[in-house]
Formats: structure tokens, sequence, C-alpha cells
């Protein structure tokens, strides 16, 4: 304690020092991990997932379709599982090997949308999105039309471009 | 022999000074809502304990975890008990942690000097909330599934950063097996990190401050009520108890209600969240095109914000809540509104499947597409075999359990 006054004098100086050496290497240290941390985590959400044609199935099977919601898969791979990729869709044949293939993914939140043949309406079973037999919005909170997706016939068979 | 004993351990550890400590005295007056946030902290730890035992079961992969949760209910010595409690001490949670914020607010407890303590609490509401929505992906059935889709596309309608942000929390463009994942990590270790973090806080500042006590007491009564230990702690535990016979006789009585496994091509099923985000669910019907955002991001953030900020903006003295005619509105009509909307969604209609839906024809079986190779259709068609019915069904072909 004999020092104290002397101590005193320097003190702020030198403790100023010390703390911005404390927050400095603290810094260093959080950003050195932080960077590739954060990388780590979103990951997944940086990559880029090409679109690809995807069969659904043969022509003459699915001639005169109406609204027919046709299930099909194909191979994706979900993170490290090569996994068999369930989907659905709606198909109208409109005659001359040219089909309109409706997403069913509703564009409010993603629901999955239901042919209605009577009143000739897409509906949605969660917030009440209804959608016309050509995909525009007729009610409900959806924000946009119903997808259609690009779809094309090669050797009898359909094929719909999956993203 | 005894007093040379706990001389021995008081030279080493302040157990005087932690005695003195808990049996301060607290306000006079203090009621039975006050052991609300007792009953939190009660439920917490029966969540953290039933959880850390379901750990040793479940399996986080979309291939194993729906077979994994019903071996835990079917199979396991008391699997559906461990699991009951596990699932109704979620809703519990909910239910409890709104009440002890509703006593908060009734009496006017956040006020000064009470604002950190308040706003750690609407932090922990949130964390309660987020282990609701991260903890019913796990067992991969339908409603985990759908739910998990709009939840979080809701996140994905916020501006700019939505997008990015609902393919980070998905980890991908689907709900997959890194979603899974992503959930079980957030469920089981981020969440409780935080959790425990903000309680002790929360704790801290509650044994720092002093109970808030009730807005008629008078400033000698704040010291002359009683003891914290043994008084309050035994009120406490009476309504701990009473809590956990309530969760135990579900847990006994009442199955946790499992549906068909996780299928994204079934087109006949109606998502529904669970019933603490029905409200939420209801009010996006609300609000329709353009306006989608105001129901999913806009009123969301506002309802936050206003929780966060209540003591800054409600700084007058403390009274109780009949003679703040503001606050008293405020909060009659967000009660209101939550419990009508949530009545409302859980009564809502659901829609009927389609008549094409049965006939629908199967594309792709064992074709040949765009990338050459070959897919297998596991047909989710397929007539209910012998197979799905042998009792060795968890190590099963995933695809027959949907049929179950």
């Amino acid at each position: 304690m004999a020092h104290a006054p002397e101590e005193n004098i320097e003190q702020p100086k030198r403790r100023s020092f010390l703390s911005v050496a404390i927050a400095l290497i603290g810094g260093l240290i959080s950003i050195a991990m932080g960077v590739p941390l954060i990388g780590f985590a979103i990951s997944p959400a940086l990559k880029k997932t090409g679109q690809k044609w995807v069969d659904l199935g043969v022509v003459d099977l699915l001639k005169g379709s109406n609204y027919k919601p046709v299930k099909y898969t194909f191979q994706f791979k979900d993170g490290w599982v090569e996994t068999t990729k369930k989907r659905s869709v709606y198909v109208t044949d409109k005659g001359n090997d040219e089909f309109v293939v409706f997403s069913r993914v509703c564009t409010h939140l993603n629901c999955f949308v239901r042919w209605n043949e009577s009143d000739q309406q897409f509906l949605c079973p969660c917030h009440g999105g209804v959608f016309d037999k050509e995909g525009n919005v007729v009610a409900g909170p959806p924000p946009s039309p119903l997808q259609k997706l690009p779809a094309k016939v090669e050797n009898g068979v359909l094929y719909v471009k999956e993203s | 022999m005894k007093d040379k004993f706990i001389a021995f351990i008081e030279a080493r550890f302040p157990i005087k000074a932690l005695a003195a400590h808990i049996r301060k005295p607290l306000p006079k007056h203090i009621n039975l809502l006050f052991s609300l946030g007792s009953m939190v902290m009660f439920l917490l730890l029966l969540q953290a304990i039933t959880g850390a035992f379901l750990a040793f079961y479940y399996s986080p992969s979309p291939d194993h975890a729906y077979d994994s949760v019903n071996f835990i209910s079917k199979e396991v010595t008391f699997g559906a008990f461990v699991r009951g409690l596990h699932h109704w001490g979620a809703s519990a949670m909910v239910i409890v942690t709104f009440l002890h914020l509703l006593r908060v607010v009734i009496y006017g407890s956040y006020k000064a000097p009470r604002e950190i303590t308040w706003v750690i609490g609407v932090l922990l509401l949130l964390v309660v909330l987020g282990f609701g929505f991260t903890g019913y992906l796990l067992p991969w059935d339908q409603k985990a599934y759908w739910a998990t889709i709009v939840g979080v596309e809701i996140s994905g309608t916020a501006p700019l950063v939505g997008k990015p942000i609902a393919k980070i929390i998905r980890g991908g463009e689907e709900v997959g097996a890194v979603t899974l994942t992503r959930f079980f990590a957030l469920h089981t270790i981020w969440l409780p990190w935080i959790a425990f973090a903000l309680v002790g806080l929360h704790l801290f500042l509650v044994r720092h401050l002093g109970s808030s006590g009730l807005p008629k007491n008078t400033q000698e009564e704040m010291q002359e009520g009683n003891p914290f230990y043994p008084h309050q702690v035994l009120e406490d535990m009476v309504g701990i108890a009473v809590l956990f016979v309530i969760l135990a006789a579900l847990s006994l009585f009442v199955p946790v209600h499992m549906e068909a496994l996780a299928d994204p091509t079934d087109a006949t099923y109606d998502p529904r969240p669970e019933w603490y985000f029905m409200f939420l669910f209801q009010l996006l019907k609300y609000f329709q095109g353009p306006l989608e955002v105001v129901g999913t991001f806009v009123i969301p953030t506002l309802g936050i914000s206003l929780l966060l900020l209540l003591p800054f903006l409600d700084r007058g003295e403390r009274k109780s809540l009949r003679q703040r005619p503001v606050a008293l509105s405020v909060t009659c009509l967000s009660v209101l509104l939550i419990v009508t909307l949530t009545i409302l969604g859980v009564r809502s209609p659901k829609l009927e499947a389609s008549a094409g839906e049965a006939s629908a024809v199967k594309g792709s079986t064992a074709e040949t597409i765009s990338d050459g190779t070959a897919v297998f259709d596991f047909g989710l068609d397929f007539p209910k075999t012998e197979q799905s019915e042998e009792p060795t069904s968890t190590d099963t072909e995933v695809f027959d359990f949907g049929l179950e």
C-alpha cells in the first residue's frame, strides 16, 4: 500500500490500456470463432439447388386428365440422406400432348391445396385460400397465383420441371 | 460435534449467509398468484428431466424419429408416462407462464426498478414458445411436418430477410433431415442453455430487488411478511403438487395423440398447429393478398415489442390494474382477442378431401428419370400388408408406418 499514491497517478492510463488489450484479445478470438461457426450454421442455406426435369408418367395414362392429382417420386439428396422425394401435382390434358401442371403448394404458407370439382376451384385447408381453375387467387390470404410448373412431353412421357 | 461440523463448512462455504438469504421475509399479503413463478420453474425442471430421459431413446432422423417416439410410447417401461409428462408439461408451461405474466401485469410488478426483470421474463416467454415450436416437429408425424412447414414459412414472409431466414431455419429449401437435426439441437441444447441462463438472471434480480409485493403494500409491510423459506416455499410446493397431480393424471389416462407418419404428398391432411399457436393460425386468415405480411409479421412483431417495452410505456406510479384504465383495457382486450382467436381456430371447420384424391395415379414407378437414376416407388397406396402387423415394427420399412 506504500506505493498507492504513485500508482494512482499511473493507473488510469495503464488501466485503459489493459482494458483495450483484453477487449482486443477477446474480440479477435470471437471473430476467429464466430465467422466459421456462423458459416457452419447457415451453410445449407447457401447451397444452390438446381432444377431438373422429373417424369410424371406415360402420357397414355394421363390422357384426358382433368385436374387429376398425380403423385410422383424422384431421387433427392436431403442433407446427407439420399432419399426418395414424394410430390403431388394436378395434371390437366389440353390435347395434342400439351399438359397443364399445377403445383399444389399454396402460395400463402405452403399447405397443400385441393381441387374442388363442383366449384372448379382449388381450396387450401389451412387459412382458407381459394384459387380459380387458372390458379388465380379468388379469396383468402395467398399473395400470388398458384404456380404452373413447366411441363413437356418427350418420347411419350410427361416431364415436369422440379425445383 | 454438529457445531464443529457447521463451523468447518462455514469457513469454506457461506451456508449461514445463504440460509439468512432464503429466510428473508417477503412483503405482507402475498397470495397464491405469487407461486406461479415457482410453478414455471418446476415445469422447466420437469421438462429438462423428462426430456433428458426421452433423449435416451429418441432418434432425430426422418427415417427413425417416428418409430423411436412410438417405441418410447409403446415398448419402453413407463415410456408413455414419461412422454406424457413431457407432452402435457409443455402445454402447462405455456399456460402457467402466461398466468405468471398476467399476475405481473395485474399488480404492475414490472414497474421501476423491475424493468429488466420483466424484459428477461418476456424473453423467457419467447423461449417457451420456441421450445414448443421446435419440440413438436420431433415426433415427425403429420402434424409435426405440416405445422413446421407453415411455421417456418411465416418467418419467410418477413420483409427482405424473410426468405434467407426461412432457408436457414429449415437448413435448405424444404423441411427434411437437416431441419430435424437443427430443431433437435435447438430444442435440447441451445434453448435449454439460453433458458437456464435467463432464468438465472431473472431469479437473481427477483432476489436482489426483492419481491414486488402487492400495490397496496405500504413501505413498512414490504419486510413484514412470512419468510421465503419455509413459508412461501411450502405454499409454492402445494401449487406444484396440484400441478404435478394434474399432469400425472393426464399422462396416465390421456395417451399422447400421435398422427400418421409425415407424408409430403398427403393432400387429405388439414394442417393445424398446437393449440397454443392456434390464435396466430386464426389471425392469418384475416389478412389477404398484399396484407398477408400484416398477419404474419407486423402484428406479431408489434405484439412482442409492446410486451418488451411495457414497463417503459406504462411508467406511472404503481397501482393495481383496476386503477390503471389504459393498461386494464389493453390487457383485457389482448386476453380476449387471444382467447377468441384460439377458440375460433380450434373450431374452424376442416376441408373435405376432394373426390378425385383416391384415384390418384402413380407417376414414375421404377422408370428412368432425367438424371438417369431409377426410382422405386415405395407406394403410399400399398394395401395394408401383414408386415405392418408384426410386433417388431421398429425395424420395418419406414413407409409402412403411415398405414398402421
